[in-house]
């Protein structure tokens, strides 16, 4: 993946400006910034939901002007809230999410992730009864249902148990076995973001590639899923 | 197809949905009852009168339950992360266009099916023997009504009057579908004995045939953000 | 403001001439109307402001297309300048009418459809306004209003024709033919005046247009 000169401005205010970084493929760029800086407006881009107000990107060589929807085809994106629907089930949310990603719904597929992601025995619940972390959870298994060589985790942590936060670093870890990039913003400490091999910091809609030597806990805040405190 | 594959994932979601939480059904079927009750008081017992207005009274019913149920068919979306998520998945865009105004039409349709033959109850007209005619009528004002309608709900769901927009901008895009089901609904009650409701038909069949086309091409600029 | 060109100044110069000029023939020199008597003189205002107020949308359409096939917002300044316009001619084009109404039907209003048709057109206008207010970026408003007058420009025969086939009270369309021949001249003469007068207005407010978006950039990038 590559970022040249990304930008996105809504109205007069710049939310991204000239953001330009490249991620090797099955590599994990994590971005950290606070609020407002331009994270998920970086995620939206790549996720082609955002038209680029200037400069481009390029994603498995397809340009995101050009071609946003082969970059769909191959990309899943975790929103902070989950795309997902409350008065459907688990399995149907994921069922619809197949569907949508022009696959055929196969109740295996759908009955493993739902195993991976520890909600198997609440399967044909309507998501209306669902705790933050276990929708949370439903947000990360819908990238599991389609074959996908990016990923975007928007705050992947928020709302999860220590239980939750492990689930979303094993599936890094295993999104970087199969080879997929993973761009992961995040506020929280975490495994997965301690072993991006990238990390950039947003500041007011800026891009900075941080050096392997800058110790990471300067930008992030240590500390639980709950209330944790703001990034500096 | 796969275009028609989503589509019809949409389709059955939101049918789905609706079925559970019969949220819009109800509220559209109780608010279109209020309407014509309210016209019947309005009108008073004069019977003949009643007859002569049925076809329009239906329809204004029918406008303002079809405005209604428009304004929730993104707000579902709203909770689920807005019409984004949709968004997200690849795929031709006009697969939500279709899968919206499939969904539209077919609860409005069914909304029809009870309130029609309330009308005829309460205006004391007798409905049976014109029952194809003003299905007919039926389905092409629906779907006039929901092409136009779904289009311009996907445009106006971010914007921050939203309420006042879509009316705003349905009202003349809609004027010759009302007048069209209106004129047909009337004259197929009266018996129309020149056979000019077929004029009418025509009217409504070209609007919907030309705004299909229109509405489809366009809807993946109106999706543009 | 920002300088003048000489084609605005000469246009001006000459949409003035021409209003006065038509405007005097046809109050004072032309002859009233056999039946109508002198209400009828109000036609030489009317018919020009009703022609302009759907040429006006007319070239909305037009610039609309071309936004949204080339995206250069050139286009969709013109079109929203002739928007603009257009709706201050739907308006007066009402008004006259029910003036015209009054003294000779009796009423202010009839649902005939060429009345009927201004007035949705109106409300199509009006739609548009609403919609460029409530969008915060410039690209936003360009492609929104380009769809909307494309949709809005294809309602517009459709709807005539769904009200003719409804009602039909208005004066035949008057062909040449069955008109006086010093009343079509001034018609014509008043059409080309207003005609003028709108190619006036819109170099104008095109101008105005490009200079807000000039504006409008400057401000973004200094953000």
């Amino acid at each position: 993946m590559e970022l040249e000169g990304l930008s996105k401005r809504f109205g007069w205010n710049w939310a991204l400006r000239d953001a330009s970084v490249r991620v090797e493929a099955g590599t994990t760029l994590c971005l950290v910034g606070p609020n407002g800086a331009g994270k998920t407006t970086l995620l939206k881009l790549v996720a082609t939901l955002l038209r680029p107000s200037g400069g481009d990107a390029f994603v498995m060589g397809h340009s995101l002007s050009k071609d946003p929807d082969e970059i769909r085809q191959r990309t899943g994106f975790m929103t902070v809230r989950g795309f997902l629907y409350d008065d459907l089930s688990a399995a149907e949310n994921l069922h619809f999410t197949m569907r949508m990603g022009g696959l055929k719904p196969r109740r295996e597929v759908v009955g493993r992730v739902l195993e991976r992601i520890g909600l198997d025995d609440v399967a044909d619940n309507r998501m209306r009864t669902f705790s933050t972390g276990m929708r949370k959870r439903l947000a990360l298994g819908q990238l599991l249902v389609r074959p996908i060589e990016v990923a975007l985790l928007d705050e992947p942590y928020s709302g999860l148990d220590s239980q939750g936060m492990q689930l979303v670093d094993e599936v890094v870890s295993e999104f970087k076995a199969a080879g997929t990039t993973v761009l992961l913003a995040s506020h929280q400490d975490g495994e997965a973001v301690r072993e991006a091999e990238q990390t950039g910091i947003l500041r007011k809609g800026r891009l900075e590639i941080l050096p392997d030597s800058e110790p990471l806990s300067r930008h992030l805040s240590v500390g639980g899923p709950a209330g944790a405190p703001e990034v500096v | 197809m796969s275009v028609l594959h989503r589509a019809w994932a949409i389709v059955w979601k939101d049918l789905l949905i609706e079925a559970r939480t019969k949220q819009s059904f109800n509220a559209m079927v109780f608010f279109a009852a209020l309407v014509l009750f309210i016209f019947s008081f309005a009108l008073g017992p004069d019977t003949e009168l009643l007859q002569r207005v049925a076809g329009g009274l239906l329809w204004v019913g029918i406008a303002f339950t079809g405005l209604l149920s428009l304004s929730r068919t993104y707000q579902n979306e709203e909770t689920s992360g807005g019409l984004e998520g949709l968004r997200a998945y690849p795929g031709d865009p006009r697969a939500i266009y279709l899968g919206k105004l499939l969904g539209n039409i077919v609860l409005l349709l069914l909304v029809e099916a009870v309130l029609i033959p309330a009308a005829g109850i309460l205006f004391q007209a007798n409905l049976w023997p014109h029952a194809w005619g003003l299905a007919l009528v039926s389905v092409l004002g629906t779907i006039g009504f929901s092409l136009v309608g779904t289009f311009y709900s996907a445009l106006t769901v971010n914007l921050r009057a939203r309420e006042v927009m879509l009316p705003l901008l349905l009202f003349p895009a809609l004027v010759p579908v009302l007048l069209g089901a209106v004129n047909a609904t009337t004259l197929i009650l009266e018996g129309d004995l020149m056979g000019e409701a077929i004029v009418w038909l025509r009217v409504l069949g070209a609007f919907d045939i030309i705004f299909f086309v229109i509405c489809i091409w366009i809807f993946p600029i109106a999706l543009e953000e | 403001m920002g300088p003048k060109s000489v084609t605005e100044k000469l246009l001006g110069i000459l949409a003035l001439g021409a209003m006065l000029v038509g405007s005097y023939i046809g109050l004072a020199v032309v002859p009233a109307d056999a039946a109508q008597g002198n209400v009828q003189r109000l036609m030489y205002v009317h018919v020009p402001a009703a022609w302009l107020a759907f040429l006006a949308f007319f070239v909305v359409f037009v610039m609309s297309v071309l936004y949204l096939i080339q995206r250069d917002e050139r286009w969709d300044n013109v079109a929203a300048a002739s928007a603009e316009i257009g709706v201050v001619f739907t308006v007066v084009t009402l008004l006259l009418g029910m003036m015209w109404g009054k003294p000779t039907w009796g009423v202010f209003w009839t649902w005939d459809p060429r009345l009927t048709t201004t007035a949705i057109l109106l409300a199509i206008y009006v739609g548009y306004g609403a919609l460029r207010s409530f969008a915060d970026d410039a690209e936003k408003r360009a492609r929104w209003s380009a769809i909307v007058g494309v949709i809005g420009f294809a309602n517009v025969p459709i709807v005539y024709m769904s009200v003719t086939w409804w009602r039909t009270l208005h004066q035949p369309p008057s062909s040449p033919r069955s008109v006086a021949p010093d009343i079509l001249w001034t018609l014509m003469l008043n059409l080309a005046a207003f005609t003028l007068v709108y190619a006036y207005l819109m170099v104008r407010r095109i101008r105005l247009a490009k200079l807000e978006g000039e504006l409008e950039k400057r401000m973004a990038y200094n953000a």
